[in-house]
């Protein structure tokens, strides 16, 4: 699964990229996850990408991102708040899960 | 009751207001900046280097080194950070034409040439033959004719922020020509059979030329000097976001976006970017030239004072985590947030803890930045620190960043852990009552 994170400058959603990578290695699930920040993030996700997350603080964004995904075909999301966190991953994981399976 | 009030304010007044922030021209601001901070912050370091010898000892070999060569050492800061706008233009143009989802690079360079028409070039007049029989009998004045150039010339002034708002009209006229153009099919269209190439070289010359004629006609031929007319125009702009009840209402702002957990800073710094950029660099031009530094309130005030540890100066609250926590989730917490938050990222703090929405910590989320911005503003004032003069990355640790901020004073790396401190205690009581909380649950939960 690949996951492309975006936070305002992606310096915050490292520190929720690493909660996942540990929660998907507790779960032996096969992970790539890159996080970056908003104006790379159009580009980025014509990438091959499966599921774009976006940080909840930067939500103000979100439809402008959500159509960049939409026409690079990538289901996308708002983290839900409680999970972006260091302790989120669970939560955060079985987000991604669930946008995975929206992928077409 | 909390929970529907905070809902409904969410909805209708903080969502709202930060898309506000997300105009296109406003975005293109942003992001055209944005893409310059390499550049400001790598090059003002060459200020830092410059000014070192004002704190090293007099007789040291190196001090005596930079002063000798102090000219030669700021050339890269006067090629990057000193005429910063000619950059912030580019990417101002490109990211506006990106988001019409026209071709980003012929946006920016249209943009960079309606600039560019708002400077006038000029020549240095040839000496006269009264001059030059002068020059004849006094070697002086004939070894300074030698050193005046020649050619063509601009003065660099208006390519630094002193032309900042120049270069975001002239970035948005051009891009707008530009859109125009290709909107409503004015321009060269070429049959059919001309390949598509060619065809577009054709199209992208009617917008240069109308940015070209008009621009032309106002600033060089009609010799309107827009920038004399615009620094008029944004001085009260400028002056008023360098005071303390400004630096108050930014704070207050950027933390009521945040309480909601919206990234308050970056849409402040949307509206603020160009002030703060316009007062620092006017800080940096006045220390390069060694004269008193004019402002107080530029950007990196708010990060090395302020935002300590990130927005609401919650350095405070993670030390408190990782040190004083009782409940099994605040010390989880406090191992995992401390070390971003010495980096200033408090993201997992702020939807760990989490601060949102939580009328417990948000109280002192909003206070102490306003505490912390009135002591380092009085400090400043008072000349007890420096002002700051360049920008160092927000991520370095805060006396770090504190001490190269202000030309390297270790003054300012003093106020910045006297303002940790601050931080601490004005969290303490609300970090305690919100852990005993936590406490509580737990223990419940356990016997449950």
């Amino acid at each position: 699964m690949r996951v492309l994170f975006v936070c305002s400058a992606g310096m915050s959603s490292t520190i929720a990229v690493n909660a996942l990578k540990e929660e998907a290695k507790k779960n032996g699930i096969e992970i790539e996850v890159l996080a970056v920040g908003t104006q790379e993030f159009v580009d980025e996700v014509k990438n091959g990408w499966d599921v774009a997350m976006v940080a909840p603080q930067i939500r103000h964004r979100y439809s402008y991102l959500e159509e960049a995904a939409k026409e690079a075909n990538v289901p996308c999301a708002l983290i839900q708040p409680q999970a972006y966190s260091p302790l989120g991953g669970s939560r955060l994981l079985a987000q991604a899960k669930t946008l995975f399976e929206q992928r077409r | 009751m909390f929970d529907k009030i905070s809902q409904f304010m969410d909805e209708h007044l903080s969502t709202p207001m930060a898309r506000l922030a997300e105009q296109r021209h406003l975005r293109a601001i942003r992001d055209g900046i944005i893409a310059t901070l390499p550049i400001i912050i790598v090059s003002s370091m060459f200020l830092v280097i410059a000014f070192m010898p004002n704190q090293l000892p007099k007789d040291w070999a190196l001090t005596q080194f930079i002063s000798a060569n102090i000219g030669k050492i700021l050339l890269p800061y006067r090629m990057a950070m000193f005429i910063m706008t000619l950059y912030a233009v580019f990417g101002i143009g490109y990211s506006l034409a990106k988001s019409y989802k026209l071709d980003g690079l012929s946006g920016a360079i249209l943009s960079e040439l309606a600039y560019l028409l708002t400077i006038v070039p000029f020549t240095v007049p040839k000496a006269g033959e009264t001059v030059l029989a002068l020059a004849k009998e006094n070697p002086d004045l004939s070894a300074y004719l030698g050193t005046l150039p020649g050619g063509w010339l601009i003065s660099a002034k208006n390519l630094g922020s002193a032309g900042l708002f120049i270069g975001i009209l002239s970035a948005f006229f051009a891009v707008e020509v530009y859109r125009f153009t290709q909107k409503s099919n004015f321009k060269i269209s070429m049959p059919p059979q001309v390949p598509a190439s060619v065809a577009r070289s054709f199209e992208a010359l009617t917008p240069t030329a109308i940015v070209l004629l008009v621009i032309s006609t106002i600033t060089l031929w009609y010799g309107i000097d827009v920038h004399a007319f615009m620094g008029k125009l944004v001085a009260p702009l400028v002056t008023g976001t360098d005071s303390l009840s400004a630096v108050i209402i930014i704070c207050l702002l950027g933390m009521f976006f945040w309480s909601f957990g919206i990234h308050g800073w970056s849409i402040v710094g949307s509206l603020a970017r160009p002030m703060w950029l316009t007062l620092l660099e006017n800080n940096s031009t006045a220390y390069a030239a060694g004269q008193a530094i004019p402002h107080i309130a530029a950007e990196p005030f708010y990060q090395w004072f302020i935002v300590i540890g990130g927005s609401g100066c919650t350095i405070g609250l993670a030390l408190l985590f990782l040190l004083r926590s009782k409940s099994a989730y605040g010390k989880a917490l406090g191992k995992t947030a401390f070390l971003p938050a010495v980096f200033n990222i408090n993201e997992p703090m702020i939807f760990g803890a989490p601060i949102v929405l939580n009328p417990i910590l948000i109280i002192p989320f909003i206070i102490t930045p306003i505490v912390c911005a009135s002591i380092a503003w009085v400090a400043t004032s008072l000349n007890l620190v420096n002002r700051v003069v360049a920008s160092a990355p927000w991520t370095l640790p805060g006396p770090i960043g504190a001490f190269i901020a202000t030309g390297a004073d270790w003054r300012a790396a003093v106020l910045n852990i006297i303002l940790i401190i601050v931080s601490v205690l004005i969290y303490y009581p609300f970090f305690r009552l919100y852990d005993n909380k936590l406490l509580t649950e737990e223990t419940n939960n356990n016997i449950e």
